[in-house]
């Protein structure tokens, strides 16, 4: 845990550093201590939906569609959730942590070099065993991880139903059930993350 | 965690073997750069990963002692060992999910499958994409867009804007140099914002909002699917249909886009063909619009076009070494888009294409401005005026070409122009959209290749595809008129 510490602080100078976007920042140094935990991942499989969550928590309008592959560079957007503000990243989608292509390389040294505080790993509820995986790498890195498990609504017409309290005990991480297009379970998954950085 | 997951035997000694060797060496390459655990950092050695094995390579001196516990676990395990660990992951994620999991037995063919497999199955799916195609894009974005919007709003310009422009420009400025530049017949605003706004906005507004919709339904990654075996064929995995079926909406996107393919040979002809070949939005839209009221041109140009991608993309993939990749590709399920979204996505599509083409058009008529007033722009057309007449075009045609040179809409712009204006036969037609296909589409697409593939990919794809374009029309003109077909 001590190397996360010192990239979190490396981050933080970083930011500071940036006289421009620091023009803007009125509040971040009232709230240094959120400021020093406030890069959220995402992160999942190829059309999940990590950009239209992104949407849900940015408000910014990153290009959605029912196509693996859409999001091939990382966007960047902020999220306020009550009085925390959190920078929040889009990634491009990715199998596993050891990428096969550019665009997965892409995310995964996102991962590995940016000081990330905190990744959600967005799921589609139909596919859970097929995305699981990536799960596990995840935690194995060492990363701070909700589980999102988006689709929901896809899933419960396709009548399929997610306990997701013993899922958060296997896990032994938030598990956080969702349909990003609906706008269901973005309040939920807030919370979780402040509670998470808290 | 609680959980960790534990891998075979084989691999965990292995390990175990890596980490202390990790240790003991105390790289600053791996305390400092990495937030990723160590375990993690050993698995990924482990499987070779492309970039901390090389960073391995460099900063440990003994990292042949990590190679030789490689080599031993993988002589042990008796099958790779990325797949042994993948599998372990996929068992535990299974169990797991039939944990948490509850899934009604009765899996009932419901109506999106049976459209699914109507899409997939090359014997439907073709006659479904001949008609998404007529009615979407020939009907919708030919007829509609590139016919009556434009239209109507080229009218609202020649008959309420540009004379009123021609004439304040009159007063403010004295002299004919500099009316030129803002108006008559090459003005910024009569030409530059008259050609964007008025034939470029409509029809790829038009367009993007197809493609929306047929991004959102989930039908693009099926039509992929059905085109996989075409795909084969020329030397492409099925996942470079991704790409290419992206490179109708806009080519620069695409290119960017070839990231997604595994091998570097895929990406080189993929993108070369993306080139080549594919016309984007803004090309499609022009061209049909162009040839809306001849179907046989329209035909002959889509049969050229398509044999020229099958052709070229067979010869590169034989000519470039290397294996084909698998296909391996995400099938979304299929779902009814939401108008809103499609209406954003569109939105926000065309916004951002206007204020990227506006100043390139505005650039373009500063330098034409300028070229006539220097009398380069007149050398430069008497030069290609002989080209365009070997080709059977009439002068006018000529600016046309120089025009594509900027930007290959902008010279469509200028052909839809000339169409209004004298009218040019359905071989003639024919012989601009051929040309301003396999043109690279813009600049922009241009900088987007020097950065995906080198200068040196990038020189030798340009080189080949500006002098190829004019000789295919050659072959086109001289071959249309050896038979006597009149389109």
């Amino acid at each position: 845990m001590e190397c996360h510490k010192c990239s979190r602080n490396s981050c933080h100078s970083k930011t500071q550093k940036n006289w421009f976007t620091s023009l803007f920042n009125f509040q971040s140094k009232s709230q240094s201590y959120t400021e020093v935990f406030s890069e959220i991942a995402l992160v999942g499989m190829p059309n999940v939906g990590k950009s239209v969550l992104f949407n849900a928590l940015t408000g910014i309008y990153a290009t959605v569609s029912n196509y693996p592959g859409t999001t091939v560079e990382v966007a960047r957007g902020k999220t306020q959730i009550g009085e925390h503000s959190f920078g929040v990243i889009d990634t491009p989608g990715m199998y596993s942590l050891l990428p096969i292509t550019e665009e997965e390389k892409v995310a995964r040294d996102l991962l590995m070099r940016k000081s990330v505080s905190l990744a959600i790993h967005v799921v589609e509820a139909k596919n859970l065993g097929r995305m699981l995986p990536l799960t596990f790498q995840l935690l194995e890195a060492g990363l701070p991880l909700i589980l999102a498990i988006n689709m929901m609504d896809e899933a419960s017409r396709l009548k399929i139903k997610i306990d997701p309290l013993s899922l958060e005990e296997k896990l032994n991480i938030p598990v956080v059930k969702m349909s990003a297009t609906q706008g269901i379970g973005i309040d939920q998954l807030k919370r979780r993350i402040v509670n998470y950085v808290k | 965690m609680s959980n960790k997951i534990i891998y075979p035997q084989g691999i965990e000694k292995a390990l175990q073997q890596i980490h202390e060797i990790l240790e003991e060496a105390q790289l600053d390459f791996f305390t400092n750069n990495n937030l990723l655990s160590q375990r993690t950092l050993a698995l990924l050695i482990l499987q070779k990963d492309r970039d901390i094995w090389h960073n391995v390579q460099v900063n440990l001196p003994n990292y042949n002692e990590i190679e030789q516990i490689i080599f031993e676990t993988q002589q042990n395990l008796g099958k790779p060992i990325t797949e042994a660990i993948a599998l372990t992951r996929q068992k535990i994620a299974i169990d797991l999910e039939n944990q948490v999991l509850q899934e009604s037995q009765f899996d009932q063919v419901g109506i999106g499958e049976k459209i699914h497999h109507l899409m997939v199955n090359p014997l439907t799916g073709f006659p479904l994409l001949l008609l998404i195609l007529y009615y979407g894009v020939y009907q919708f974005v030919g007829n509609f867009g590139g016919g009556t919007l434009v239209d109507l709003i080229e009218g609202f310009f020649e008959t309420r804007i540009n004379p009123v422009v021609n004439e304040a420009v009159k007063v403010i400025f004295p002299w004919q140099i500099l009316q030129d530049l803002f108006a008559n017949d090459y003005g910024i605003i009569t030409l530059g914002i008259r050609y964007a706004t008025a034939i470029i906005l409509p029809i790829v507004a038009t367009y993007f909002l197809v493609f929306s919709i047929m991004e959102d339904t989930g039908y693009l990654p099926r039509l992929s699917l059905m085109l996989d075996r075409l795909f084969n064929l020329i030397g492409l995995s099925g996942r470079a249909v991704i790409p290419i079926v992206l490179g109708f909406g806009c080519d620069t996107m695409a290119t960017v886009v070839t990231r997604t393919l595994e091998t570097k040979r895929e990406r080189i002809i993929a993108t070369f063909l993306l080139a080549l070949a594919i016309p984007c939005a803004a090309q499609w839209g022009v061209i049909l619009g162009l040839l809306a009221q001849k179907p046989y041109a329209l035909l002959f140009w889509a049969i050229i076009v398509s044999c020229i991608f099958l052709i070229t993309g067979f010869l590169t993939s034989r000519l470039l070494p290397g294996k084909s990749a698998n296909f391996y590709m995400e099938i979304p399920p299929l779902r009814l888009p939401k108008l809103k979204n499609i209406i954003t996505k569109t939105y926000v599509r065309m916004q951002w294409y206007f204020w990227e083409i506006i100043p390139l058009f505005i650039y373009a008529s500063i330098l034409i401005w300028l070229g006539r007033l220097t009398g380069l722009f007149d050398l430069i057309i008497r030069w290609l005026e002989p080209v365009s007449l070997s080709l059977g075009l009439p002068r006018e045609v000529a600016p046309v070409f120089l025009y594509g040179f900027f930007r290959r809409d902008y010279g469509a712009a200028g052909l839809f122009d000339i169409q209004k204006n004298i009218g040019l036969t359905g071989n003639q037609l024919v012989i601009c959209a051929i040309i301003l296909t396999l043109f690279l589409p813009c600049v922009a697409q241009f900088q987007v290749m020097l950065k995906e593939q080198g200068w040196k990919n990038t020189l030798a794809m340009v080189s080949f595809i500006f002098p190829f374009a004019f000789v295919v029309g050659f072959c086109v003109f001289h071959g249309l008129q050896i038979t006597g077909i009149n389109l």
